[in-house]
């Protein structure tokens, strides 16, 4: 019975790994550069398995989320900079992933674009209030589990599979090497996006982890953030085997679901919208969420999705605010997949001042008393510290000088 | 601290988001690979239409989306200054991107005309083809 539960959990973070930013990213990175760049989605995966298994550690062992641990160790200043840079970034992935469930549900039914904002508005209140969180956490996974058909259609488009390999080999064959670091700063990016890690952590407070739980956190992070890098593959190597050979640049969500109808029909393009609809709903929901976790944490009122929304009212009219701001800002006319792109870049330039505390607090005895970092993980902690500040220094001079990626 | 990062912000959006101005090599290069690509992507549309592979829901959105991109496009490259020597191509480009829009709102508007469908696909990969010599 643990085993079964234990693989529904994997299933369904596989499901809700992939969210807006991933959809973009790799596959106009496939279109761009073909399959050069799956070394980079190999580096952020691994990134993100190991700051998840550390802030789940931290949450099971301390009780402690990310923001707890920022306001703690970073200070007042640099906490406040921290929790308004991801207060921003937060609010815009919402704006996109809200703005891409309305276009899914457009490209799915044909009705008129601002009419299914307001419905998926109401749909995704509705959910968050009415919905037990482990089904909602199950719904949206397992939803978002038809995107492996994105693996089927790689295969079907026959790729060069020695160029797919070689792809895994860091190297660069282009004539624009600022354009191929700016795809490899939003691939990663993309695959470190902060609100998982906040989300991740406060889920583990929530679910009262406690260092019994030390396992299934360290299993849940490997195999299902593991497993969700897989769709990221195949994502690139749709992007790469349909789109770079036919000259297509991915400037809409639809062009990104053509990718499965091209081939394999209809019932391809069906569960790619149905795949993608549910992903992007369950990141919109993990978005919504992380924004209010950080407002509470950081100002320390009482907060969490198991409450009665009078038992946690400051949390509840956050989320719900932030909902209606999101909502607002999408009905303005903002391209989602335009807004996706920004929000990953602006969500790299933030990523130091989430991973830093991480850090330190796992290696805070007086917090995790024999449960601190390990060497493997203190090794490979401080190479992605080094990896994130590059990154973080890179990537608003790189989507300057690349014209948000279009030169 | 947070006024520098909100400047920063605004600043950054302002400068990416800048495109306007004077059409030169560079612009009609980049212009004349975004007709082609929606040209090419309208001609894997229209193929998939032919064969019954789409539904009507999705090819009416889509091709209506990527009409409105072509359109666009279309009236940009007719207004905006040019380079010197490069007129000629850029206006040329402005009205193959309207002939990629009018053709794929024929699609737009016929989602499930398999006979429509096959009808675009040639003249839409004549597109392509135009749209990368003036890429060159």
């Amino acid at each position: 019975m643990k085993i079964f539960q234990v693989a529904l959990g994997i299933l369904a973070a596989i499901g809700g790994f992939v969210d807006i930013g991933d959809l973009v990213f790799n596959v106009s990175a496939g279109a761009t550069f073909g399959y050069q760049l799956l070394w980079v989605v190999v580096i952020g995966v691994v990134g993100i398995v190991v700051y998840s298994e550390m802030c789940g550690r931290v949450a099971a062992v301390s009780g402690k989320a990310v923001f707890d641990a920022v306001r703690e160790r970073v200070g007042f200043k640099a906490g406040l900079a921290a929790l308004v840079s991801s207060q921003v970034v937060n609010l815009m992935t919402l704006t996109a992933e809200i703005g891409g469930v309305a276009i899914c549900l457009q490209l799915l039914s044909g009705l008129p674009y601002r009419w299914l904002i307001v419905i998926a508005g109401v749909a995704l209140l509705v959910v968050v209030w009415v919905t037990a969180f482990e089904w909602i956490e199950r719904i949206f996974g397992y939803g978002g589990l038809c995107l492996l058909v994105f693996a089927v259609a790689a295969v079907k488009l026959h790729p060069a599979w020695g160029s797919v390999g070689h792809g895994f080999v860091p190297h660069m064959s282009t004539q624009s090497p600022l354009l191929y670091a700016y795809f490899a700063v939003g691939l990663l990016g993309a695959a470190m996006t902060p609100y998982e890690v906040y989300f991740y952590s406060s889920g583990g407070v929530e679910e009262r982890w406690g260092p019994k739980d030390l396992k299934l956190n360290k299993v849940n992070a490997m195999i299902g953030y593991g497993l969700g890098g897989f769709l990221s593959f195949a994502l690139m190597i749709t992007g790469g085997a349909l789109f770079l050979e036919k000259g297509i640049q991915p400037e809409f969500l639809g062009t990104i679901t053509l990718g499965a109808e091209v081939p394999l029909g209809q019932i391809g393009l069906l569960l790619a919208l149905v795949g993608i609809l549910f992903a992007v709903s369950g990141a919109a929901i993990d978005t919504l969420f992380s924004g209010a976790y950080n407002l509470a944490q950081f100002l320390g009122w009482e907060w969490g999705r198991y409450r009665h929304p009078r038992g946690a009212p400051r949390f509840t009219v956050t989320w719900a605010v932030l909902l209606v701001l999101a909502l607002g800002l999408v009905m303005t006319g903002v391209d989602p997949v335009q807004l996706t792109e920004y929000a990953v870049i602006f969500s790299a330039v933030a990523l130091p001042l989430t991973y830093v505390p991480i850090f330190l607090v796992a290696n805070d005895r007086t917090y995790m008393r024999e449960y601190t970092n390990g060497r493997l993980a203190n090794v490979l902690g401080l190479l992605y510290l080094v990896v994130i500040v590059i990154i973080a220094l890179t990537a608003i001079p790189l989507m300057i000088l690349t014209n948000v990626g279009q030169n | 601290m947070t006024r520098a990062l909100a400047v920063l912000g605004l600043l950054v959006l302002v400068l990416s988001s800048c495109n306007g101005g004077t059409v030169d090599n560079h612009a009609l290069k980049r212009d004349a690979e975004k007709v082609s690509s929606l040209a090419s992507e309208g001609g894997l549309l229209a193929n998939d239409v032919s064969k019954g592979r789409s539904t009507k829901s999705f090819v009416r959105i889509h091709a209506q989306e990527m009409a409105r991109a072509a359109s666009d496009l279309q009236d940009a490259l007719g207004k905006r200054p040019t380079s010197l020597g490069i007129t000629a191509d850029v206006r040329k480009l402005s009205r193959l991107a309207g002939k990629v829009s009018r053709e794929l709102e024929r699609l737009q508007l016929h989602p499930t005309s398999r006979t429509v469908a096959r009808s675009l696909e040639q003249p839409l990969e004549g597109d392509v083809a135009a749209a990368d010599k003036l890429a060159k």
